[in-house]
């Protein structure tokens, strides 16, 4: 690590944790991960480039919504567990709890054929944008024909199949997991 | 599991969901549209929907919102409450126990292994969400083409989604859709 001998993570308080994961977290709405890092690294200086990719890691082998992850883990880092806490608090409880509101006194008012046809817009709109979200990720397997097939297989198990997750992923995961051990040792 | 009231069975449901579904909640929503539109009738998939706009909209972590919609929904505001605990507690727990052992295994092999295998799956699973909500929602050939453009501008511009669900908005509040 680059930093000094002796520059362990810096002491910080619970509140100023929950405070900067809220301003975060007011941000993200579409790639929230470039202002925590701009945030946590850059501005505050809590953590250095490696611990922060270390982070990255983590929260991208695991399951869940993998920017609450970084909210928690950034916390745990600086404070254990009570850390993690205030992260996620921080991270989640304010803007969940406005958003919330916010889209009850929306949807109240469905009822008005403009206020649903406006939803109707942004749903087909962000149904593509998951859509191509996960077409750019598969953009980086693009040369590895079994991956684009163990894709695929999941996308038909859903949507053609219609199995429930579960099943998709006992079934699936072990042959794709071993297919990687594969291809692996092929590379060596 | 069947006498449980709905709320019940929506938390226990989520809860698993959320500790399985590698991938965030895209991969997890064709199996919460089974449950709450086609196997109980607890709402419309206009409804479904729906919440999938408005929280796709809001800024903060918007699939936390949406289980938070389909909780209030069934239960009002505790069901709320109780569907977005249910769907941010294992895999907060997860994060917290496996950064914690990070270190221990950082450099094993077999966790690159696993990531390279759970990865392609991860990805099918989410293409698929998108489509399930895009079949829920695109009920005319105008609204499909929306959809596809959208994915096709998020893949190939960088662009920035927001201004690609304002576009959506104006298109269906404007009637064409």
């Amino acid at each position: 690590m680059l930093s000094p001998a002796g520059a362990a993570t810096p002491c910080v308080s619970l509140a100023a944790i929950f405070f900067e994961l809220l301003k975060v977290a007011s941000l993200a709405s579409g790639g929230g991960l470039v202002w925590a890092h701009r945030f946590i690294v850059e501005r505050r200086q809590w953590l250095t480039e490696t611990e922060f990719a270390d982070i990255l890691s983590v929260c991208q082998i695991m399951p869940g919504p993998n920017m609450i992850g970084v909210a928690v883990c950034v916390g745990a880092k600086l404070r254990g567990l009570p850390g993690a806490i205030a992260g996620f608090a921080g991270f989640t409880v304010v803007p969940g709890t406005l958003g919330f509101f916010l889209a009850v006194f929306y949807l109240q008012r469905t009822g008005i054929p403009l206020f649903q046809n406006i939803l109707v817009g942004v749903s087909a709109t962000a149904a593509g944008l998951t859509i191509g979200t996960g077409l750019r990720l598969l953009r980086a397997h693009r040369f590895r024909p079994v991956a684009l097939g163990f894709a695929a297989a999941a996308w038909a198990g859903i949507v053609i199949g219609k199995f429930p997750l579960l099943i998709v992923l006992l079934g699936l995961a072990p042959l794709s997991i071993a297919a990687a051990v594969v291809d692996r040792a092929r590379l060596r | 599991m069947s006498d449980l009231p709905p709320l019940g069975r929506l938390v226990l449901q989520l809860t698993l969901l959320s500790s399985i579904g590698f991938g965030g909640i895209p991969s997890v929503l064709p199996d919460i549209r089974n449950l709450v539109v086609v196997a109980n009738h607890w709402m419309t998939d206009q409804e479904f929907a729906n919440f999938f706009a408005v929280s796709q909209a809001m800024p903060g972590p918007g699939m936390l919102l949406m289980m938070g919609l389909i909780g209030w929904k069934i239960a009002g505001l505790t069901g709320a409450a109780a569907a977005a605990f249910a769907a941010v507690t294992p895999p907060c727990t997860m994060y917290f126990i496996s950064y914690s052992l990070w270190d221990r295994f950082r450099d094993a092999p077999w966790q690159r292994i696993v990531r390279g295998g759970l990865a392609p799956l991860t990805i099918g699973l989410v293409i698929a969400g998108g489509t399930v909500i895009a079949r829920a929602t695109d009920t005319s050939w105008t609204a499909v083409g929306v959809t596809a453009i959208a994915a096709a501008l998020l893949l190939l511009t960088r662009i920035n989604p927001l201004w690609l669900l304002g576009a959506g908005g104006v298109l269906g509040g404007l009637g064409v859709l």
